[in-house]
């Protein structure tokens, strides 16, 4: 046999498919090779494990001050045994906030609180923007330009001020806070949902598909949803970066999280006044904000580019 | 491309009206009795009614829009219940100071974020890229207010007494009275009216006002405390602004045409700047667009953190107030200013790209 | 077919929005009432158009004391003899009119701006007697006031007063610390020591004239229950709260009012902290394992709690703690929340407290547990009212402490609600101002004040003022430049709460406190040049007591300090 055939076979008999290779895998091996990426799950993993293992981690109680059961002042630096804290003194490690409580243990626990404000809100925005993408795409017409135009409506206000008329007609509270963000980010999901399905929409599979007498829904779950799903799921992860900040921006006014909740956004806020005296309580859970809104934007961006089709990598 | 302008226009009118109809209807909802909520310490029912009555509170709600639109079309913006005060008055006072802060904000951040951008692009995977880009990730993350307040910290406390020192808070020095341009002039200028309205609101604009008058150090107060403000409020869309020009200057740069223009012996700066940035300009104009919206949001968080009393600051005061005339006519201002600058992005998009006139 | 229609519609809607713009301007959705509503100022200039009247005598007077009010009339009946009746004797009667807003304006001015309105000159242009006057207010940056070379007493020292302001004590104490400003306002509790270590700095502290309690609605349930009541009372650490979450030198409330007000401290103290007998109390009550309520509160800086947002959620976490009760924290809009204090809306604890206008119990324990309680504490107690009925009526301090030792003990017997702390508040000045001072009723007078080598003091407060029509104003930001520019025919000794005269040359009460007569100073000029006489006073009470006045109009129309003291307006619709 020529070496051709004997590839060939040997390649048969090993039953190894060379079209096994599936999306996912090409995706997922595409992202690992981003390093800003890597960079961004990393972040991701050790915060999912921080909003995990909070409890055990935390020193202190995250919601009872510490007053009467140690001397301790509002507002106290940082004392940190490691460095220099003389080790007769309670160890606060970011010091103790404005009501005698650990901000090391809120800032812990305020880390399961901003994952779930993220995974939530965009959700909510999710579930709502699809249906109302896809059903405007798909059906077209008077019903498509309606939908476009309130959301340009909505899309016409700033949305952190939309945010908070939501929320002040609502009542503050986190739960508002919530859908308020939900409802401004509603608009993006729909248009990226929209256009991905108008785009679709054209193609010869559908209209095969539509020939052969499959029903619309048939026809929108099993051929434009799974097209839809890449962009979304990039805009979603970007989208929980925006949320967390929108969030903290609520928090910040008053608005989102109520005390004594330890959300980073209202810590921050909460001690906005003493930056210059007890700088540490404004730092730190900006800090966290930050690094929790970067690591998802950097896996935003990781997705995007592995997702993109466009972008010629060899050995996907 | 006239016919691309009114077609344009005329679908932005619906727009108009939905946002007319919405504000309308999101001020009525917010709930709360504006009467005692203005009112407050311990307003009788009867003092109540007449304030009402007064305020023409006590109309059933379509007549109340009907006269809200007719208003509206007269640029009459109503009477603010808590400061007693007509809305344009309120709103030629106050914004000024936003428009001069989004305005600056925007300034820096197209001045470092376009050039940053350009250079990592151009130096594509080098360690200039990486370390701009990295800085541009952790620009997009921050909280605004965050970074206003470490700011502060930094340039107004830690900084004190070095010539690197900036103001914390407010638009001038204590004392520092801005005279208008109409003052140093001496323009003889009708009390009321739009012309005054639009005198004073000029006079209001520091920058614009100090530069009139030939005033330097005015413009040099003045300029000093915006520079934390404006760092603030910049820095997300610097972030953004640079990110978006290195991709779409690398999509250029990766093209057949730039190739050609090197091929045929053009300098690199040339066809860098020449070629390849014009046509990477269009998405530009697409994220500036979008950025003034997360801008204006931001100006409630930054006008908080440094004491300015502008637009977003009174805006978010006046919602939580339930001072229906201010939050009306604020957002109608918001909305109609966003819906003229998507027309005028679009059409720039016409100009720039004459394809898009034909879809 | 579908473009053109589309392009069809735009065009009918546009052709009629244009119609609506260029058609004729509606008529005012604001219906004009008795008052002339002044839109705009007729020209910048409206006072140097003012033209002095000569004197001729005027009265004011109510035909009869049926609608509810003390002024039964005032009467200018010379040039410089102004005479107040009373329908009550009213021994606190010159604490009152010492008020800042009673500060006299002429009444040319007064009729010439229309008593207020949007846009009115009157809200931004108060002309008074006052050792200084008003320059400019620039709106969102400052107000400038400038001394006034005629004024009748000792001149004020510095020649420009700069009144500033900043949300944020950390950005106020910056700008002290800078030297950017001389003096600021509410210093933050952990500002204090800051200042006390700073020999550039003098922190003066303000006289505690005022009470932080937690409010019960008594016909709310679980908290119509004495126990219940008793349990919150007694459960509930107050010197925790004052020594962690208060200045120096604030203190824990044994009483409603504070002891430096006569009579203010008689009577029984309030309860020991004792945790095991407040848990047996809510057991007895029926709740051995607590309950679920609200703590509403609205986020403002006050001198009677300078950390609100702390204190509350202190108050939750030992009301957990101690008690089992779970409260959850509901932050309201300041006028909504008092409004639905005033109304007895509030069904949970609720966080309010009250600084005094006067120094006398009247304007205490009176507030609240007199004739004329809000609705917020629910169904009032006769007892209580019957006790400061009887005290309120007398004149003699010694008198009335009887009564008030009664009042006071059926307070803590009650329990209508806890009183938590009375409140230090402070300013700062720079060390090298002489003449500092401060007031218990933020009554600051910056006419004594001097800092060699400046002929400006700047001066930051809280705030905005909303209006300078001090008359129709009541926060102290508002009233703190009406103090400087106007003044009324008593005042307060600086730094003090001792009533001293100023316009008048003395007031004296007939045998029964029902008539006060005012000799009026003479030769003393307004800041434009006019003469004060007796029809100036009369105007500018007049304005505030007759409701159909048509320069009854104000800022807001509420004139809160002429019905807190007065009771009620005349002709009220």
């Amino acid at each position: 046999m020529s070496q051709t055939e004997e590839t060939i076979a040997k390649l048969d008999s090993e039953n190894i498919s060379l079209m096994s290779v599936s999306l996912w895998q090409v995706t997922w091996r595409r992202l690992f090779r981003r390093k800003s990426a890597l960079v961004g799950m990393m972040i991701l993993g050790f915060l999912i494990f921080i909003a995990i293992t909070a409890q055990w981690l935390a020193p202190y109680d995250p919601y009872i001050p510490l007053i009467g059961l140690e001397p301790v002042t509002m507002r106290a630096k940082p004392c940190i045994h490691l460095l220099g804290c003389p080790a007769d003194k309670y160890q606060h490690l970011m010091g103790i906030d404005g009501n005698g409580r650990d901000e090391f243990s809120r800032l812990l626990y305020g880390a399961r609180l901003s994952l779930v404000i993220g995974l939530s809100t965009v959700t909510f925005a999710i579930l709502i923007g699809t249906f109302l993408g896809a059903v405007a795409g798909y059906v077209g017409g008077w019903l498509d330009n309606v939908i476009m135009r309130v959301l340009d409506v909505l899309l016409a206000f700033p949305s952190l001020l939309l945010a908070i008329a939501i929320v002040t007609m609502l009542g503050p509270g986190l739960i508002n806070a919530l859908l308020a963000i939900g409802i401004v980010s509603i608009p993006s999901y729909a248009r990226v949902v929209r256009s991905s399905v108008l785009t679709v929409r054209e193609t010869d599979y559908v209209s095969a598909s539509k020939a052969i007498g499959s029903n619309t829904l048939t026809i929108l779950f099993r051929h434009i949803l799974p097209n839809v799903l890449t962009p979304l799921i990039v805009q979603g992860t970007l989208g929980i970066a925006s949320a967390i900040l929108d969030a903290a921006a609520l928090s910040f006014l008053g608005l989102g999280a109520q005390p004594p909740t330890p959300e980073w956004g209202s810590m921050l806020g909460a001690e906005r006044n003493q930056v210059f005296t007890a700088p540490y309580l404004v730092f730190y859970p900006g800090l966290a904000i930050m690094l929790t809104v970067l690591s998802f934007n950097l896996l935003g961006d990781g997705l995007r580019d592995a997702l993109d089709p466009r972008l010629s990598h060899v050995n996907g | 491309m006239f016919t691309y302008i009114l077609r344009r226009f005329l679908s932005s009118i619906p727009v108009l009206i939905g946002i007319l109809f919405a504000t309308f209807t999101l001020a009525r909802l917010l709930p709360g009795d504006p009467c005692r909520a203005v009112l407050g310490e311990r307003a009788t029912d009867a003092v109540c009614d007449e304030f009402l009555h007064r305020h023409g509170l006590d109309r059933p709600i379509p007549v109340q829009f009907a006269v809200y639109v007719n208003e509206i079309a007269h640029g009459d913006f109503g009477v603010s219940l808590r400061y007693s005060e007509t809305v344009g008055q309120i709103l030629v006072e106050r914004l000024p100071t936003t428009i001069e802060l989004t305005f600056c904000a925007l300034i820096l951040s197209l001045i470092f974020g376009i050039p940053i951008g350009i250079i990592s692009a151009v130096r594509h995977n080098s360690w200039v890229d990486v370390l701009t880009m990295s800085w541009a990730n952790i620009g997009v993350s921050m909280p605004v207010f965050w970074l206003g307040l470490m700011l502060a910290f930094v340039f107004s406390l830690l900084l004190k007494g070095t010539p690197l020192w900036l103001p914390p808070s407010g638009r001038l020095t204590a004392g520092n009275l801005a005279p208008t341009f109409a003052q140093v002039w001496g323009l003889k200028v009708p009390a009321q009216g739009a012309l005054a309205a639009m005198v004073e609101f000029i006079g209001r604009l520091n920058i614009l006002n100090a530069i009139l008058t030939g005033n330097w150090s005015l413009l040099g107060d003045a300029l000093k405390h915006l520079i934390l403000p404006s760092m603030a409020l910049g820095t997300i869309p610097m972030a953004l602004i640079a990110r978006m020009t290195r991709s779409s200057m690398l999509d250029v740069l990766d093209q057949d045409f730039i190739r050609t223009a090197r091929a045929k012996g053009l300098r690199k700066n040339k066809v860098v700047l020449k070629h390849a940035f014009r046509n990477a300009l269009l998405p530009l104009a697409t994220v500036i667009g979008l950025e003034l919206g997360g801008l204006l949001g931001g100006a409630v968080l930054t006008e908080t953190v440094f004491n300015l009393s502008g637009m977003g600051r009174t805006l978010y005061d006046a919602i939580s107030a339930r001072d229906y005339g201010i939050v009306q006519a604020f957002t109608v201002v918001i909305a109609i200013f966003f819906v003229v600058l998507n027309l005028i992005v679009d059409i720039s998009y016409a100009y720039l790209d004459p394809r898009v006139q034909l879809k | 077919m579908k473009r053109s229609m589309f392009l069809l519609i735009s065009l009918v809607v546009l052709t009629s929005m244009i119609l609506t713009a260029c058609g004729p301007k509606p008529t005012a959705v604001v219906p004009a009432t008795a008052a002339p509503v002044v839109d705009t100022p007729v020209s910048a200039s409206l006072l140097s158009t003012l033209v002095e009247e000569p004197f001729s005598p005027v009265t004011v007077s109510a035909p009869s004391c049926d609608y509810g009010g003390e002024m039964k009339s005032i009467e200018a009946v010379d040039e410089f003899t102004v005479k107040f009746t009373l329908c009550y004797p009213d021994p606190a009667f010159l604490s009152k009119i010492a008020l800042a807003s009673f500060g006299v304006q002429p009444k040319e001015w007064l009729n010439a701006t229309g008593g207020g309105g949007p846009g009115s000159e009157l809200l931004t242009s108060p002309v008074g007697t006052g050792a200084y006057m008003l320059n400019q207010w620039q709106k969102g940056q400052e107000v400038d006031l400038i001394r006034f070379d005629d004024y009748w007493g000792t001149k004020a020292l510095t020649k420009t007063v700069v009144l500033r302001w900043g949300t944020e004590s950390a950005q106020r104490l910056q700008e002290l610390q800078a030297g950017t400003v001389d003096a600021i306002d509410n210093v933050g509790p952990a500002d204090f020591a800051t200042i006390q270590a700073d020999s550039n700095l003098q922190i003066l502290n303000r006289d505690p004239m005022n009470i932080l309690y937690i409010g019960m609605n008594n016909t709310a349930p679980p908290f119509d229950q004495l126990e219940v009541r008793k349990a919150i009372a007694m459960g509930i650490d107050r010197s925790r709260i004052v020594s962690n979450f208060y200045p120096a030198g604030s203190v824990v409330a044994d009483y409603f009012t504070p002891c430096m007000i006569t009579n203010g401290c008689v009577g029984d103290k309030w309860y020991d902290f004792d945790p095991v007998a407040a848990k047996a109390l809510l057991a007895q009550a029926g709740f051995p394992d607590g309950f679920t309520t609200e703590l509403a509160y609205r986020d403002v800086i006050r001198p009677y709690v300078a950390q609100i947002n702390n204190v509350a959620q202190d108050v939750q976490a030992q009301l957990l703690a101690n008690l089992n009760i779970t409260a959850t924290i509901n932050v309201m809009e300041s006028g909504t929340y008092l409004a639905a204090a005033d109304a007895g809306e509030l069904k949970g604890l609720f966080l309010l407290g009250w600084t005094a206008d006067y120094p006398d119990q009247t304007n205490f324990v009176d507030v609240f547990f007199g004739a004329g309680q809000n609705d917020s504490l629910g169904t009032p107690w006769p007892d209580i009212g019957d006790a400061l009925r009887q005290a309120g009526s007398l004149a003699d301090p010694a008198a009335r402490e009887p009564f008030y030792v009664t009042a006071h003990n059926l307070i803590k017997e009650h329990i209508p609600m806890v009183p938590v702390a009375h409140g230090v508040s402070a300013m700062a000045y720079k060390a090298t101002a002489q003449g500092a001072n401060v007031s218990a009723l933020s009554d600051e007078m910056f006419a004594p004040v001097s800092i060699s080598g400046q002929d400006t003091f700047v001066f930051m407060g809280n705030s905005e003022p909303i209006s300078l029509y001090g008359a129709d104003e009541s926060d102290g930001e508002s009233l703190r430049p009406y103090i400087q520019i106007t003044e009324g025919l008593y005042g307060f000794k600086v730094g003090t709460t001792d009533v001293t005269p100023f316009l008048a040359t003395g007031c004296t009460p007939n045998a029964d406190v029902t008539e006060w007569t005012c000799a009026l100073r003479q030769n003393v000029k307004f800041h434009n040049g006019f003469g004060l006489d007796a029809a100036d006073v009369v105007s500018t009470f007049n304005v505030q007591w007759d409701a159909s006045n048509p320069l009854h109009v104000g800022n807001t129309g509420e004139f809160y300090y002429f019905s807190t003291c007065f009771s009620a307006f005349l002709n009220a619709p």
